[in-house]
């Protein structure tokens, strides 16, 4: 399959003039409401096509709620188009079409007229490199809510949600100072305040470590294991010992069809398709 | 992971292997020298137990390094996992069979001959499961493994006879004590050898099917075996 891959340089990224996700007018971090039921994101047959190429062929996935599922597979296998899919990115991409169905919350977010600004509010991204806009630290936070006119307490917004990107600490002396100032590993950090403050339910990463180093790694995969309290994460990773370490549930992903979807603990210890077991001892792919 | 890992790896199963033929060998000197009264044979293996010794130190150091190297997963981590335990346990044996050999010059041979006939039927039950045990091993077939745990029961039921003629031997004869107690040593080195043996096919059917059957008698081992892929 093409893995279309956008560019996220920071250098390159400019804050988007139309809202990619819309912010309720009020609403306090603490009465987000918390999932009730057990699947989140359910995807139904599901194939996905660049012209007329399948990079997502037939695909039936359930998402947990509070749980941390990891995407695998090998370049090209179709694991990050499945997980745009899942906030509506891939329309963004020319040519991209879609077959089969895709729930959040029992609604068909592929159906015609599904509002997508309001699910990528639902469903926030983390991409693979961080994108902070060029502004300062406070308002790469604030910038969500405030385009859309939040009328509750911004500075309390914009702390709760470095707090929980486990940021604050480093930052909290220096909110004006521009967000590229920041390390690689805080810039993620930074970037996944940005997708809390808007208040989701599910965090869609791909590949969040894979521009950073060892030490910046850690803090984000012990981020992604207190995220997982308050919000249902889906990770895309190259990094199998990484899928191993942060979740639950892990997907293995080849040539654009799911093989396998099992436990983490019996995905890496005795997984039931010889093909799994080829891709994670290293025997292809 | 790289054909270089699977490379290492295949060499560490190879030499693993090998200690096993080894250990292999010493029960059975083990044995022969006590029931043969043999104290040649006997020197040979506490001699060789430090090859043993040293190999084991060897493959685990080996095992450590791969682990940290490499963090293999699936039926590569069931095997160094399994690798390493049954390194452990081979060590033991050794040592089993050093403690066996040991009792070659003070076993009275006319106790063996009488009252204690069971000893000598378990040492050839031992060796053969230990045979199976390394089989199973090197085959990595769970039928092979199953064999060995169905012999146990027969070593465990042999052990108890034993223990239940010395104490009513002792008794009798309180003046023959001290040939008891070499009779009891023998009879038990031979029961843990025996139960060494049942740990490595136990590991035998973890590393093909990822199941534990640990602890959980014969029963479980056919549903491991149903569930193998």
């Amino acid at each position: 399959m093409v893995d279309v891959v956008e560019d996220q340089s920071a250098a390159s990224v400019e804050a988007p003039r139309m809202p990619l996700f819309r912010m309720p007018a009020v609403r306090a971090p603490s009465t987000l409401p918390m999932p009730s039921s057990e699947c989140v994101i359910r995807a139904e047959c599901l194939s996905i096509y660049y012209g007329s190429f399948a990079a997502v062929r037939d695909v039936t996935l359930e998402i947990p709620s509070h749980r941390v599922t990891a995407i695998i597979g090998p370049s090209g296998c179709g694991k990050s188009t499945l997980l745009r899919a899942m906030n509506r990115m891939n329309d963004f991409i020319p040519n991209s079409t879609s077959k089969g169905k895709l729930f959040y919350r029992g609604q068909d977010i592929l159906r015609p007229g599904h509002d997508a600004v309001e699910l990528r509010r639902r469903v926030g991204m983390v991409f693979q490199k961080p994108n902070p806009f060029p502004k300062s630290i406070y308002k790469n936070v604030a910038w969500g809510a405030s385009i859309n006119g939040y009328q509750g307490n911004l500075e309390e917004l914009v702390e709760n949600a470095l707090r929980q990107a486990a940021l604050w600490d480093e930052v909290k002396d220096k909110l004006q100072d521009s967000a590229y100032d920041l390390s690689g590993g805080q810039q993620q950090r930074l970037c996944i305040a940005r997708a809390i403050a808007l208040e989701p339910e599910v965090l869609l990463m791909d590949e969040p470590c894979s521009a950073l180093d060892p030490i910046a790694t850690a803090r984000i995969e012990d981020l992604i294991d207190k995220l997982k309290a308050r919000y249902t994460v889906v990770l895309v990773t190259h990094n199998m010992q990484q899928a191993a370490r942060v979740s639950e549930r892990t997907a293995f992903m080849y040539m654009g069809e799911l093989i396998e979807v099992n436990d983490t603990t019996i995905m890496f210890t005795k997984p039931g398709n010889k093909q799994t077991q080829d891709y994670i001892t290293g025997r292809f792919g | 992971m790289t054909a270089h890992f699977v490379d290492l790896l295949d060499a560490l199963r190879r030499r693993s292997l090998r200690m096993a033929g080894l250990v292999e060998e010493l029960v059975k000197e083990s044995c022969d020298a006590v029931f043969q009264a043999d104290a040649e044979k006997a020197k040979g293996v506490v001699q060789r137990d430090n090859e043993v010794d040293a190999e084991e130190v060897q493959i685990e150091s080996e095992v450590i390094r791969l682990l940290a190297l490499y963090q293999p997963v699936g039926s590569d981590l069931r095997l160094l996992c399994t690798v390493l335990k049954v390194n452990n346990d081979l060590e033991r044996i050794a040592d089993c069979a050093v403690n066996v050999a040991e009792r070659a010059r003070h076993v009275d041979a006319r106790v063996l001959a009488g009252p204690f006939r069971d000893l000598r039927q378990m040492g050839p039950i031992v060796v053969h499961m230990l045979r199976n045990a390394v089989k199973a091993y090197g085959t990595q077939v769970v039928d092979d493994a199953q064999k060995v745990l169905l012999e146990e029961d027969a070593v465990d039921a042999l052990y108890g006879q034993i223990i239940r003629r010395l104490v009513a031997e002792a008794s009798v004869s309180p003046e023959k004590i001290a040939s008891y107690l070499d009779v009891l040593s023998v009879a038990k080195n031979l029961e843990r050898i025996a139960d060494h043996a049942t740990n490595i096919a136990e590991d035998v059917v973890y590393v093909c099917t990822g199941e534990i059957v640990r602890h959980r008698k014969n029963s479980l081992i056919g549903d491991a075996r149903s569930h193998r892929g």
